[in-house]
């Protein structure tokens, strides 16, 4: 075990092994004050009280999103990550033999800073490739840049759905989004019968796993066996899906590592770079540059706002003059709108935060009542930038809920009974 | 379930429930998510403000590397979007997960959904 950014990490860089039976979140018990917390943030019932002492554990892998909600808002700092691949990823890149490539999402540049001592949110895109050069990758490539490569093809598939609505062989509409991890699984366990509703789109990693060892490998001239591709995001999720049977279409693993932006700053750290006297960096060339659709896919609402930015030009044959579709940005809850598109129509989205949310619109299209064509769903509420892989609130760690509880619990541990 | 016979946190449950703890606890907890949401928006600002004023570019489609990959002639991808090679690398199947989780419930187990 080891502490990073105020989370315990268990030392496991698994390899071949089936994700569904690992805990990429568990309890420690000895740390566990009872108190309910992660019981009352988590969609699906997976971690419970398991005894008389109301100690909670993650009962089942099975039922568990690895969504990461109940690491962050425990107070006691209770729960720890159960896969950790820091050392591999420093090994390889102390092995000349081995071209590491770092693929950080969007929401990572914006929790990063706080590590730093920035203030909440504060961007640090130019200062993160910096970094990422400093710790020896070899190719500062960004997930920002699958991102838009995610838009062309999740927004192709979805005006394809919505032109050939009701003809034979077409997908049905609503069609969901699949950016998410923590969503799915949710819909691969808890809703089986929706899976033709959701895009065949991998997420913006999955695609740039691929492209990294394939497109990326030819443009460089770099044999992809000798490629290790670092994923780097805001979330525990991501760890499961870099490790799922199926994301290996480029002939190796597409991902051949995860960590999250704690673990990144750790890195940065430990290495002794002063991330604050860094001068801004562009990333590299070909898999780097992005847009500000890219980047908002980092927020509740914006893998729909950077989509519809497409879908409009393309549908109605004209230019979008402003990109900002406001009414779909979603801070809390589910935000449904009604988007005009010149000579096409009304295109009908929603956007739902939080599991529990996302089940809701998921028993609506299960009932045939849905009116949409494209629902957003993050796991996370908010968004990527609450992700279970960020910086810790400074407020949860030191929050008035924890104080007040240890205040009630130390009255009862003074009138406690001597055993 | 006899008080000389818990431990401690078993006896802070007890008492919870006699002394309005729970209830305590679970407005506690509502109110420290909203003060988490707050801190979430901060976050969220952020990136619809490096959108606006820090990308030169704002749509994918604009990208000129997303152009050099779809090019219809040269690119990667010249079968534009949805093609086969995208089909190939960057689309993929999904698996239904819902055994193990029904077993779970079958077994007792109460899950939320
Ligand atoms: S939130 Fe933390 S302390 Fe509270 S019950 Fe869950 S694991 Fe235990
Ligand atoms: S990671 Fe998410 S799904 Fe798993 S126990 Fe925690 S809150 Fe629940």
């Amino acid at each position: 075990m080891r502490k990073i950014e105020d989370v315990m990490y268990q030392t496991n860089a698994p390899d071949g092994v089936n994700p569904d039976n690992v805990f990429f979140v568990q309890v420690d018990a000895t740390k566990c004050e009872a108190c309910g917390t992660c019981e009352e943030v988590c969609a699906t019932g997976a971690i419970q009280s398991i005894n008389e002492d109301g100690i909670h554990q993650v009962v089942d892998t099975s039922a568990c999103m690895n969504c990461g909600q109940c690491l962050v808002n425990c107070p006691y700092g209770a729960i720890y990550e159960g896969v950790s691949f820091v050392d591999e990823v420093f090994e390889k890149l102390r092995d000349p033999d081995t071209v590491v490539v770092s693929m950080p999402a969007p929401a990572v540049r914006y929790g990063l800073g706080e590590c730093f001592g920035k203030p909440t949110g504060t961007y640090v895109g130019p200062q993160m490739h910096a970094a990422l050069r400093q710790l020896g990758f070899d190719y500062i490539w960004d997930n920002e840049f699958s991102a838009d490569v995610t838009i062309m093809e999740e927004g192709t598939e979805l005006i394809n759905r919505v032109k050939n609505a009701g003809k034979k062989g077409t997908l049905p509409l609503p069609q969901f989004t699949s950016c998410c991890p923590g969503w799915m699984k949710f819909v691969e366990t808890f809703h089986p019968e929706l899976l033709p509703h959701v895009s065949t789109c991998k997420s913006p990693i999955g695609m740039l796993g691929s492209l990294a060892k394939t497109y990326g490998a030819h443009e460089t001239g770099t044999p992809a066996k000798k490629m290790y591709t670092v994923s780097i995001m805001p979330c525990i999720a991501k760890k499961y899906e870099g490790m799922r049977e199926e994301m290996a279409d480029s002939g190796y693993r597409d991902i051949d590592a995860t960590i999250n932006t704690r673990e990144l700053a750790y890195m940065i750290k430990k290495a002794g770079i002063n991330f604050n006297s860094l001068k801004g960096e562009d990333p590299d060339p070909v898999l780097g540059e992005s847009t500000g659709a890219a980047t908002i896919f980092g927020t509740s609402g914006g893998v729909m706002e950077a989509a519809l930015r497409l879908a409009y030009e393309v549908l109605s044959g004209k230019k979008l003059d402003n990109p900002d579709i406001k009414v779909v940005r979603t801070h809390e809850g589910i935000n449904s709108a009604d988007v005009k598109v010149p000579g096409f129509g009304t295109v009908k989205v929603a956007v739902a935060s939080g599991l529990a949310n996302a089940n809701k619109l998921c028993e609506e299209v299960k009932s045939g009542k849905s009116p949409y064509h494209f629902i957003e769903i993050m796991a996370c509420p908010g968004g990527c930038v609450n992700g279970g892989g960020q910086p810790l609130d400074p407020d949860v760690l030191a929050s008035l809920f924890k104080s007040t509880v240890a205040r009630i619990n130390r009255r009862f541990r003074a009138r406690r009974p001597q055993a | 379930m006899s008080i000389g016979k818990i431990n401690r946190r078993g006896f802070i449950k007890a008492c919870g429930v006699m002394a309005g703890y729970a209830v305590l606890t679970a407005n506690m907890t509502k109110e420290a998510v909203a003060a988490a949401m707050e801190f979430v928006g901060l976050r969220q600002a952020q990136v619809y403000h490096a959108d606006a004023k820090i990308y030169k570019i704002r749509k994918s489609q604009d990208n000129p590397m997303i152009k050099k990959l779809y090019d219809k002639k040269h690119g990667f991808l010249h079968e534009g979007p949805c093609g086969h090679m995208s089909h190939r690398l960057l689309h993929t199947d999904y698996t239904d997960r819902s055994a193990r989780v029904s077993a779970l419930k079958e077994n007792g187990f109460k899950l939320k959904i």
